[in-house]
């Protein structure tokens, strides 16, 4: 069987500017795979060149065995396409987008409106089908824009941000749709930032980083390559917050991050730190709310990878270390 | 000829269509439309026109051209950026048909509207003022040609890899103008200098106007055969680099 995607060095310059850098990689039949990084690695860029947006400066895109450059046709009618601003045509009703849509894959008159009626009441758009797009909200319009990318029963489904902007539970709506159409045996290519849908969602996960693939594999198998991003968490009371430098000094830690009302104490060795916190806040007087460890998250090793701060809140063994010295010297 | 071939055909003419009858229904009211495609020939033809002792047929078919000329030309540059600024020209280059498919359904809206804006001063000079048409069968023919020539002439313009109707509009009237002014439809032909007579030919508004001439007035300054033959050629020339363009824009991201 041909993989979905197969992409061979593939490159894009703008100009002088390189943004992507002679990548690789197959997406599978029937996978959802995920393509991470951070904005400006070229995640988009890639995504518009495997979709015949945007010409590629270099390099091999095959689709379902046929090459996008010699037979774009045949591998433009197997895709399906829901970029990140719901491109719909506000002047027309939801029926006419569809209509639109539907003639332009050229699908037959009586499957077309079958098709369109199913997804409008799929996507609970059925009542609104009169009514111009123009007074949809932003999760109607993205609900029909997805609705518009499947009207012909694509084999590969390309989804650009499906979800950011949107209220939790259309959100988790589309999230479901997704399962859905991949548990009907469609291939869907995934770009996104939000880690934690990528986590949820997919078979593998590629992570482009300055235009390079920077790491492509399971979430699973990613989170277990980087077992140094081990961590406790734990919950102290009264005034939690502001423990941060003295937890950052016990042995083993080597960052603590707040997380809300926890800290997140990163260590290699979990099991050898959590006796030191009980020890810590007993020694203190205080009350341990919650304490647990916690293996790698995605978002974890998308940051390392990608050479990003983990939190928002920092504490950094060296920092504090320069800190003493500079305190030293005064 | 090829099933294959004759099936994709088929497909291709109907997605070109189905491009047009959806830029029809979505962009015949939009404000840019209505100042660049109806506005403006028409106050171009009262400034240029107004107290000067010409026929009613005269001004009728110096409309005509103007019309066909400035609307047509106009929607490819108006529709192009606002889609590529609300992602909706994605939709259409993600589409499983050609760039000339796609490009022709944009010049089949242009010629579209500009026939339908060349009605109006027809219609009204015929029912309401009394004119006369010369040959009717070369108004027929004429004015949907040469309004596929000069749309296909805007999607030339349409090609600048921006998202701003602006952008698009301030080129496309240097060149416009210029190829109005020295088109013959203000100076007739016949009464131009040698020189100014062979720059006329380099516009393709000559044509057009000459071809209106012989519909409107029974007579024109080239054989209108040869204006017929060449409203064809000249949508084809610049449908090629009008298709280039587009190609080199979509290289570049738009």
């Amino acid at each position: 069987m041909n993989n979905a995607i197969e992409v061979e060095q593939l490159t894009k310059y703008y100009g002088d500017l390189l943004a992507v850098d002679h990548i690789a990689f197959q997406v599978r039949q029937g996978e959802v795979f995920g393509f991470l990084g951070p904005n400006g690695a070229g995640k988009t860029t890639t995504q518009r060149m495997l979709t015949t947006l945007l010409e590629p400066t270099e390099g091999r895109i095959v689709i379902d065995g046929h090459d996008l450059a010699s037979e774009p046709y045949p591998a433009k009618r197997q895709m399906g396409l829901v970029p990140e601003e719901s491109n719909v045509y506000t002047e027309l009703t939801a029926w006419g987008n569809l209509m639109f849509t539907a003639r332009l894959y050229r699908v037959e008159r009586e499957r077309r409106e079958k098709r369109a009626r199913e997804l409008l009441e799929a996507f609970g758009l059925w009542e609104k089908r009169d009514v111009k797009v123009d007074e949809f909200s932003k999760g109607m319009r993205r609900r029909l824009s997805i609705a518009m990318a499947i009207i012909h029963r694509p084999a590969l489904l390309f989804l650009d941000e499906p979800t950011p902007g949107l209220d939790a539970q259309s959100a988790r709506a589309i999230r479901r749709l997704i399962r859905e159409m991949n548990a009907e045996g469609t291939t869907v290519f995934l770009t996104t930032h939000q880690i934690e849908e990528a986590n949820q969602l997919c078979d593998r996960v590629a992570i482009i980083n300055h235009g390079k693939i920077a790491a492509i594999d399971t979430p699973e198998q990613l989170k277990a390559a980087f077992r140094q991003v081990q961590s406790v968490e734990v919950a102290l009371d009264p005034d939690g917050q502001k423990h941060g430098d003295p937890l950052l000094a016990l042995s083993g830690v080597t960052k603590s991050v707040k997380m809300g009302d926890k800290w997140r104490l990163y260590t290699e060795q979990p099991s050898a730190l959590l006796p030191r916190v009980v020890e810590y806040a007993q020694a203190h007087d205080l009350e341990l709310v919650s304490l647990c460890t916690l293996g790698p998250s995605l978002e974890d090793v998308f940051l390392q990878i990608t050479g990003q701060e983990i939190g928002t809140v920092r504490h950094e063994r060296e920092e504090t270390e320069r800190r003493g010295r500079k305190g030293g010297r005064r | 000829m090829n099933e294959g071939v004759m099936a994709r055909l088929r497909d291709e003419v109907s997605q070109a269509w189905t491009v047009a009858v959806k830029d029809v229904r979505v962009y015949y009211l939009t404000p840019p439309m209505i100042m660049f495609g109806l506005l403006l020939p028409f106050f171009l033809f009262f400034s240029f026109s107004v107290r000067r002792e010409i026929a009613m047929e005269v001004g009728i078919a110096r409309l005509l051209a103007l019309t066909t000329f400035f609307t047509a030309s106009s929607a490819g540059p108006v529709i192009i950026p606002l889609e590529r600024r609300t992602g909706t020209y994605d939709r259409l280059l993600a589409a499983p048909m050609s760039l000339v498919t796609l490009l022709l359904g944009k010049t089949l809206v242009g010629a579209f509207f500009a026939t339908l804006v060349s009605l109006v001063p027809l219609l009204v000079g015929v029912l309401a003022l009394g004119a006369t048409v010369a040959d009717a069968a070369l108004l027929i023919v004429g004015v949907p040609l040469a309004s596929l020539a000069f749309s296909a002439f805007g999607l030339v313009f349409a090609s600048i890899p921006t998202r701003s109707v602006g952008n698009i509009m301030m080129p496309s009237t240097l060149v416009r103008w210029p190829l109005m002014f020295i088109s013959g439809i203000f100076v007739p032909l016949e009464e131009m200098a040698t020189w100014a007579r062979i720059l006329a030919y380099v516009s393709p508004l000559t044509y057009a106007q000459d071809l209106m001439n012989h519909a409107m007035l029974g007579r024109g300054y080239l054989n209108p055969w040869l204006d017929l033959a060449l409203l064809p050629v000249l949508l084809v020339v610049f449908l090629i680099p009008a298709a280039r363009l587009h190609h080199r824009a979509r290289v570049l991201g738009y």
